[in-house]
């Protein structure tokens, strides 16, 4: 009797303790890695393939059995651009078991969760505002400071002036979104020009969703502008260089535009527009991109199997993925993974400097005193429906460092 | 009676496990107890909100915190970018140094979760594209994201009214 009690009472253990066990969901080894986005809002356009070419970048490392056998988990959330709602998903998600990084695909969430970041000891990803560079914590930025690419911009701007032979030193026009990612540029950018000796007009900023362009450019072009530096999320820089060319002026100026200038998607609206436009990118644009063969045999396997909707951000989201399978092993290597924590990835992070990126962005930058993605930027220029590179890879100069935050 | 206490180790083993499961879910935070007002408590759909915004007042939260302000979803109501059963942020504040908070929708938070419109290219609001938001009670929480403090009120969304 005894002997039965002792068995039922085992049975009964058992029962308890694989309930508790299903319940916490270890099934297997699994990291998680939230991408607060925007699938179907204003900036889905862009959106959409860096989160297609992340999230086919994490079936590919999980189909190869995961890193040292532990699978990602990617979560995708559409905030629809909104801080409110990506507050609210963050809050849903940020007790989910070694959650190790956020992508916050907005400067204004980003600002908005880097106070939850902090509290949970984590780390986060943000577009590119030179603030996180200028105070440093728990968010790294995509590549270089926005301020950084337009100080390429300018430099690239004046080597152009002197080689059509010009003496002194251009006028240059800045038009961007009225926000506060349209005004980080010249947050050190304006030093920078001063530093050149470029004029910098007063900027034109206009509300996002604008038609018309018109108003703006003209003002510029009238006050002498030799350039005209177009900001906005493709499509809007490829809508502004639309304007532009309606209005004759890309006869008459040079337009430039930054990272988020023209890609494929603007192109394939608007390619006689844009020709002659130069953008300067942090990661590999144009005929670069297509050239690059991993990312797009990505493309192929999970996509599509031929290039025509291929947009280069897809790499970019890529390269995202390779710097978080990069930070993971290197976290791993320091704690192991049951001791794996958030934070442990933040300090990771600090420490994959120089992390090769298969040619889709120069090398990682990130560092105890650098939350700069990379610091290498190349210009490119439109040519014939085609974006093709003028420049090598070069350093942008460091404009945060110039302006006071 | 061997047997009789035998079930009785077993239910009270398999109590212990559950009641260990569920403190893991529910982290109830000790406090004042967090208010809730919804500014106006009834409303109509029409574009005067992104004027003159659905706004929160709330109370008995941890002094400086972040709040989330959190619509319910109804079984059954689809929104663009929602998986079902989750509920749909709609304003974000912080609490001043007495727990008080005040927040207001933000336009894009108008358009996104009432109107649910759609987007252009031109990053303009699509208004061929909007499905909006059925009339009745809306739940509203309020969420301390530090103290985990909720509030929760009603937001009813009526009919607009008829053009005379």
């Amino acid at each position: 009797m005894r002997k039965k009690c002792l068995i039922f009472l085992s049975i009964a253990l058992t029962i308890c303790f694989s309930i508790a066990t299903l319940s916490s969901s270890s099934f297997a080894k699994e990291v998680a890695y939230l991408s607060l986005a925007d699938y179907t809002g204003p900036i889905a356009g862009l959106n959409v393939p860096a989160d297609m070419g992340l999230e086919d970048y994490i079936k590919e490392i999980n189909a190869k059995g995961g890193v040292d056998g532990i699978k990602i988990k990617f979560i995708g959330i559409d905030t629809r651009y909104d801080v409110a709602r990506a507050v609210s998903a963050y809050k849903r998600y940020r007790r989910t078991k070694r959650l190790l990084m956020v992508n916050s695909i907005s400067t204004g969430i980003g600002k908005a969760v880097a106070r939850l970041i902090e509290r949970d000891k984590r780390a986060q990803l943000v577009p590119g505002d030179g603030e996180f560079q200028a105070h440093l914590g728990r968010n790294f930025i995509w590549g270089p400071a926005y301020q950084d690419a337009f100080a390429a911009s300018l430099d690239w701007i004046m080597a152009d002036w002197k080689a059509k032979g010009k003496s002194g030193a251009p006028v240059v026009g800045f038009v961007n979104w009225d926000s506060s990612y349209g005004r980080e540029h010249l947050r050190g950018g304006k030093e920078y020009a001063e530093k050149l000796g470029i004029k910098l007009l007063p900027p034109e900023f206009f509300p996002p969703g604008t038609l018309k362009h018109d108003v703006y450019l003209t003002r510029l072009a009238k006050a002498g502008a030799h350039y005209i530096h177009a900001g906005g999320v493709d499509p809007t820089p490829t809508n502004v260089i639309r304007d532009a060319y309606a209005l004759g002026l890309t006869k008459k100026l040079q337009m430039t535009c930054g990272y988020w200038g023209p890609t494929a998607l603007g192109i394939g609206v608007h390619a006689k527009a844009l020709e002659g436009s130069v953008i300067t990118s942090f990661y590999e644009r144009g005929t670069d991109a297509i050239k690059n063969k991993i990312p797009t045999d990505l493309w192929k396997k999970y996509r599509d199997c031929s290039l025509e909707k291929y947009n280069e951000v897809y790499a970019m989201g890529m390269s995202w993925g390779l710097t978080y399978v990069a930070g993971l092993k290197d976290a791993l290597k320091a704690v192991g993974y049951e001791k794996l924590k958030a934070d442990d990835m933040y300090k990771a992070y600090q420490r994959i400097t120089g992390l090769d990126r298969l040619g889709i962005q120069g090398p990682c930058a990130y560092s105890p005193t650098s939350r700069r993605g990379s610091l290498e930027v190349k210009t490119y220029r439109v040519k014939n429906g085609k974006i093709i590179p003028i420049t090598g890879w070069r350093k942008a100069p460091d404009a945060v460092s110039l302006h006071k935050f | 009676m061997r047997y009789f206490k035998v079930i009785m180790l077993f239910v009270f083993i398999m109590g212990l496990v559950l009641g260990a499961l569920v403190c893991q879910t529910s982290q109830l935070s000790a406090g004042p107890q967090a208010k809730l007002e919804v500014i106006p408590a009834e409303t109509f759909l029409s574009p005067a909100l992104i004027r003159k915004p659905v706004t929160f007042k709330g109370s008995g939260f941890a002094p400086k915190e972040m709040i989330s302000v959190e619509m319910v979803l109804p079984p059954g109501l689809k929104m663009k970018g929602i998986t079902e059963g989750e509920d749909v942020g709609i304003a974000v504040g912080t609490s001043d140094e007495n727990g008080n908070f005040t927040a207001a929708m933000q336009p894009t938070a108008t358009l996104n979760w009432f109107f649910q419109v759609g987007w252009t290219p031109l990053t303009r609001p699509n208004f061929k594209e909007a499905r909006p938001i059925p009339p009745g009670v809306y739940t509203i929480n309020a969420t301390g994201l530090d103290s985990d403090r909720v509030a929760t009120s009603t937001l009813k969304i009526v009919p607009p009214p008829k053009k005379k």
